[in-house]
């Protein structure tokens, strides 16, 4: 892994060394995510269409970050190209100061896994698993080594999203809150500097959807993650850093 | 540990038993088409290999043990005064027509031998009865597997071949070749007499104007056969005997001693025991095609079973695609997704195995008891199929782990 340019430090990068890896002409190495540029298009029969047309955007470490805009502006695309899930047609990515934009496919792989948490609007998770095997899975496949380690340090997640007790349930006997949290758990197995959510509470009913809020917000000021979440819910408005607005491919953005 | 793998595979119970189904279906076809080829060979050689001569004089033009032309008696007397020999004992092949007592007539392939002698039933296994009354006149010793073709079920029971009567004496085990008709036990002299008594191609034709009228001589013996038959006579040195078995002194070269008998023995050529068994066997399969017919079976088994495996495979990956997408979204490499399904696989495969062998393993003694045939599964058998298994079921993976490394991680996004 020595020789891969995304190689940084766990848990969080030394700024030294992303300094150092860093392209970014201005040198903003708080910024956790940088995107210059960013356009993208989709081709449907002879029909091209452009969804993003220059997405310039910077987002601090350790904020909690709304994309918000109306359903098909391009928001999931946007999010997909910033966590290296879609190549975008042009523009750069950075992030943690590395540039994601030109990496291979196993590169960002990798990348994701290690420095990238996901949640989606729906759980996902696998429904013949428990809980706590679900995020087990996730920390073997994060590479972490022992039966006995691994059972230990999901359950530890487990608790700190408050499943705890939870932990031998199968999805299909968890509600949609519960089930969320879990992914939550799941996503920080890695313990990743980036988390990336979108619509992670529209599934949800109003108090479910507040505890994951809530959750993702501790996470951002306490555990010092950077938090990038798209969302049509105006009652997290209140909780974020700054919010951007995404409309006819452009971006709006505003403290 | 939590395994996807495990837990996907006994997520659908309905499911999974169809995939087993299938896997069974396959295993315990090849099994079987193996097994039987195997007990088949086996079997064809299994009176040579029952005995403990060194070496086998038989005619030069040999085919099989039992394809062959005969030589004189002489050549007994002229082996055992060969340097080097121990002992040499004759064994004569006649073929014959056997008329059960209920009247039924059946091929079979009569076994003339000294029953004093060490080298070809000294290791036989007597299921009833024993070697010491084979002396007598008519009498015969048969192999359990033709019990009911013979119609005889036990010592005491009788028989004719052609006019000449045959009492059963014994029986014993692991001789018969599932190749050829069944097998009749007796002395040199029963066994010489027997071979000309048969005389059903010798027919009585008369013509009678336009019509040739023809009477078989063998129907037209009395029923009621007359009380004082005359015992068989004794062999004269023309007489024809098929093999001589050759037991060479103790230190002696074989090699040597089969180049010194082939020397004495004009027509001859001499083989050591596993030398003829192998020919015969090695005759059996390239000969009847056997082998390709089983092997066919076997094929179409593996076929079906690929079939069924990749499409279960497949349906519970494509149930899945969200989760493994979703995987991959995270990072998780197609190599960490392709062993999650190969592992999956191979669940399969050895669920679906045990229990399969168990079942062939059952069907083989069930078909040896019952109906006489061998299923031989012999342990290189059974782990060859295991691979064969593994093969079949990891091959069948292949579809469902494309489809998986072949899905975009973007799809998870899409609610
Ligand atoms: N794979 C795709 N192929 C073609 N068009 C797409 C694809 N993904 C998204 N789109 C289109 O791009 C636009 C933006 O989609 P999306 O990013 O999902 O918007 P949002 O998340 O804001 O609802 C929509 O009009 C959608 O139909
Ligand atoms: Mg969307």
């Amino acid at each position: 892994m020595a020789d891969s340019q995304v190689n940084l430090a766990e848990p969080a990068p030394d700024a030294d060394q992303v300094a150092s890896t860093s392209v970014i002409a201005d040198g903003h190495i708080h910024q956790a995510i940088v995107a210059r540029a960013v356009s993208m298009a989709y081709q449907s029969g002879n029909e091209r269409f452009e969804v993003l047309k220059g997405i310039d955007l910077e987002i601090k470490q350790g904020d909690i970050h709304l994309l918000m805009g109306p359903s098909g502006s391009g928001k999931t695309t946007l999010l997909s190209i910033l966590a290296g899930i879609l190549t975008p047609v042009t523009g750069t990515v950075h992030l943690l100061g590395a540039e994601i934009t030109s990496m291979s496919r196993e590169q960002l792989a990798q990348f994701r896994l290690e420095h990238i948490g996901f949640i989606f609007q729906e759980s996902n998770l696998f429904p013949a698993l428990t809980a706590l095997e679900n995020v087990e899975v996730t920390l073997k496949i994060e590479g972490v080594h022992g039966h006995s380690n691994r059972r230990q340090r999901a359950l530890e997640l487990l608790d700190q999203v408050k499943m705890a007790n939870k932990a031998n349930h199968l999805p299909r006997h968890l509600s949609g809150g519960q089930k969320q949290l879990v992914a939550i758990a799941r996503a920080l197995a890695g313990n990743p500097e980036l988390i990336m959510a979108d619509e992670p509470t529209a599934a949800l009913d109003s108090h479910s959807g507040h505890t994951v809020v809530e959750l993702l917000r501790t996470l951002a000021k306490e555990a010092g993650k950077t938090v990038l979440m798209v969302t049509h819910d105006p009652r997290i408005v209140d909780l974020a850093d700054r919010i951007a607005y995404l409309e006819d491919g452009l971006l709006r953005s505003s403290s | 540990m939590a395994s996807i793998a495990r837990k996907n595979l006994f997520e659908d119970i309905p499911r999974f038993l169809v995939a087993q189904a299938g896997i069974m279906f396959a295993v315990s076809l090849v099994t079987i088409q193996t097994g039987i080829l195997n007990g088949f060979t086996r079997s064809t050689a299994l009176l040579i290999d029952q005995s403990s001569a060194d070496l086998w004089v038989g005619s030069e033009d040999m085919l099989q043990l039992e394809v062959t032309l005969p030589m004189p008696l002489q050549n007994l007397v002229t082996a055992r005064q060969v340097k080097g020999v121990a002992r040499a004992e004759a064994l004569m092949i006649r073929t014959g027509l056997w008329r059960s007592s209920s009247g039924s007539i059946e091929p079979v392939r009569i076994y003339g031998f000294d029953p004093k002698g060490q080298l070809l039933a000294a290791n036989w296994k007597f299921i009833s009865g024993d070697l010491a009354k084979l002396d007598a006149p008519y009498t015969v010793l048969i192999d359990r597997a033709s019990r009911n073709t013979l119609d005889l079920q036990d010592v005491g029971n009788t028989g004719k071949i052609g006019s000449l009567p045959a009492n059963l004496v014994g029986i014993v085990a692991d001789t018969q070749s599932i190749a050829s008709s069944a097998y009749i036990f007796t002395s040199l002299e029963n066994a010489n007499a027997y071979g000309t008594a048969g005389l059903t191609s010798s027919l009585n034709c008369r013509l009678t104007g336009d019509d040739i009228k023809c009477l078989n001589s063998f129907a037209t013996l009395p029923d009621n056969q007359p009380t004082n038959i005359p015992p068989p006579k004794a062999l004269s040195f023309t007489d024809p005997i098929t093999y001589i078995l050759v037991k060479a002194k103790p230190g002696q070269d074989l090699q040597d001693l089969k180049q010194r008998l082939a020397k004495q023995l004009s027509g001859t050529r001499v083989y050591t025991q596993a030398e003829i068994a192998d020919k015969t066997r090695t005759y059996w399969k390239s000969r009847t095609g056997v082998g390709f017919i089983l092997g066919l079976g076997s094929v179409v088994g593996i076929i079906v079973g690929m079939v069924v495996v990749s499409q279960i495979l497949y349906s519970s990956v494509a149930d899945h695609i969200k989760e493994f997408g979703t995987l991959k979204a995270m990072g998780a490499s197609d190599w960490v997704i392709a062993g999650i399904i190969t592992e999956q696989a191979l669940w399969m495969a050895i669920l679906g195995y045990l229990p399969s062998m168990a079942l062939c393993v059952g069907l083989g003694f069930w078909t040896m008891s019952a109906k006489g045939i061998m299923i031989l599964i012999t342990p290189a058998t059974a782990i060859g199929i295991l691979g064969v298994t593994i093969i079949m079921c990891v091959g069948s993976a292949m579809f469902a782990i494309q489809k998986v490394t072949r899905v975009d991680p973007a799809i998870v996004f899409k609610a």
